[in-house]
């Protein structure tokens, strides 16, 4: 049985959100900013199945599942749309859509 | 190797001074420099030089939080190798995300993402979540990440060659990042609030007593035995999540649907269509004779040459 305490996983798995989350905030690349929702993700599927553990149940184990569903169907919709707005402008920054912000 | 490793671990370990809960202004220490080091590490405007002051400065703040995590877990007074293999994926999983967000081009941040889910894929292993560590590599490692690769392959290559103004702006925004300062600030602030949170209570061991697995339950119970946990996370999933299921299916379906009516055909209606230009032959294209069986020639400004057979 493993000697480390919850605690541990729960940092490993702040530490990654709180990294894809600046990420997410300074890259101006379209496809680096969806890399870093899906380390945010990343994060949150830690944290999940620490606690699937500590609690004995399945539920976190399940819940990660969709996690990875949503992110499959995130990723092919965001992917789909960077296509499509690197069609339109012929540039991948995030900037050229500023107009986008009202 | 690693048994030997291990020991002088649990040697180190009681060195350290022992505490109980981790000091919130340690806490606040670290964020402040790290946050620093991440503004001089991502790519931005500062000479070279600064980003390796700034990883310098994040590289030692990581360390000192890992000193003081590890006299945080001095308490549990037992290292087995279950730690070490801990200790090494959560540092490649945190240092190849760092490296994700700081990389100037995508494809090295993606293949480090995909480092990433490897030492991610080691940590659930070693929280007994198999089957979970596996899905994460193949979908995670396996479809996304070559479904990212593919776009920033494609983004590329569809930039054709007379468009400088386009390859500068690739240049440019690749390199410098958007508000380093706010986003480090926030992020970290973030990160501290999580500390404080996380490191409010001594540590609680994984698998309390208080609460018996479920193979215990079902032994009790008097269900059929199973054996590992993929199969009791399928008995659970088909059991108790089964609408959750189909839900999924539907929603990854819809996805697929979305993503081609998306990503489909205005392709071709919106890219740039380049004039044609029409040239007039001036001499005739095929040789001028009075031979009605000659190949008729149509269009052109000679007058010698038949327009139309006479035929």
């Amino acid at each position: 049985m493993t000697t480390l305490a919850l605690q541990h996983y729960l940092v490993v798995g702040a530490i990654l959100f709180v990294i894809g989350m600046i990420g997410f905030m300074t890259r101006r690349n379209l496809i680096v900013m969806f890399l870093c929702t899906e380390l945010m993700f990343q994060g949150v599927a830690i944290n999940l199945i620490a606690f699937s553990k500590y609690h004995a149940n399945f539920g976190g184990q399940a819940f990660v599942i969709f996690v990875l569903v949503i992110a499959a169907a995130e990723a092919s919709l965001a992917l789909g749309l960077v296509v499509l707005l690197f069609r339109q402008k012929n540039t991948l920054d995030a900037d050229a859509w500023r107009e986008l912000r009202g | 190797m690693l048994a030997a490793f291990s020991s002088a671990f649990g040697l180190l370990l009681p060195l350290a001074y022992s505490a109980q809960v981790l000091e919130p202004a340690a806490i606040l220490a670290l964020c402040v420099s790290a946050g620093i080091g991440t503004v001089f590490l991502l790519p931005s405007h500062f000479h070279p030089s600064w980003r390796k002051v700034g990883g310098a400065i994040l590289l030692l703040s990581g360390l000192t939080f890992l000193f003081l995590v590890l006299r945080y877990t001095a308490e549990v007074k037992q290292t087995n190798l279950h730690t070490i293999y801990f200790w090494i994926f959560s540092a490649i999983a945190i240092f190849s995300a760092a490296r994700v967000i700081t990389h100037r081009q995508p494809v090295y941040s993606a293949l480090y993402f995909v480092l990433t889910v490897f030492a991610s894929a080691g940590l659930f292993i070693l929280l007994g979540a198999d089957f979970m560590a596996g899905a994460l590599v193949i979908i995670y490692a396996g479809a996304i990440l070559i479904t990212y690769v593919f776009v920033i392959m494609l983004a590329v290559e569809a930039r054709s060659p007379d468009h400088q103004s386009a390859a500068q702006m690739m240049a440019d925004y690749d390199d410098y990042s958007r508000d380093p300062f706010i986003a480090s600030a926030i992020g970290y602030a973030l990160m501290g609030v999580l500390m404080f949170v996380i490191f409010d209570r001594s540590p609680t061991t994984l698998l309390p007593a208080h609460n018996p697995s479920p193979a215990a339950v079902r032994a009790q119970s008097g269900a059929p035995d199973v054996s590992g946990n993929t199969q009791e996370l399928g008995i659970y999933l088909f059991s108790s999540q089964q609408v959750s299921l189909e839900l999924a299916g539907l929603i990854l379906t819809i996805a697929m649907v979305g993503a081609i009516v998306i990503a489909r055909r205005r392709v071709l209606r919106l890219r740039p269509v380049a004039p044609v230009v029409v040239e007039m032959v001036v001499f005739p294209a095929t040789p001028v004779d009075d031979n009605p069986h000659s190949i008729p020639v149509y269009g052109t400004d000679n007058p010698t040459q038949k327009a139309y057979p006479e035929t």
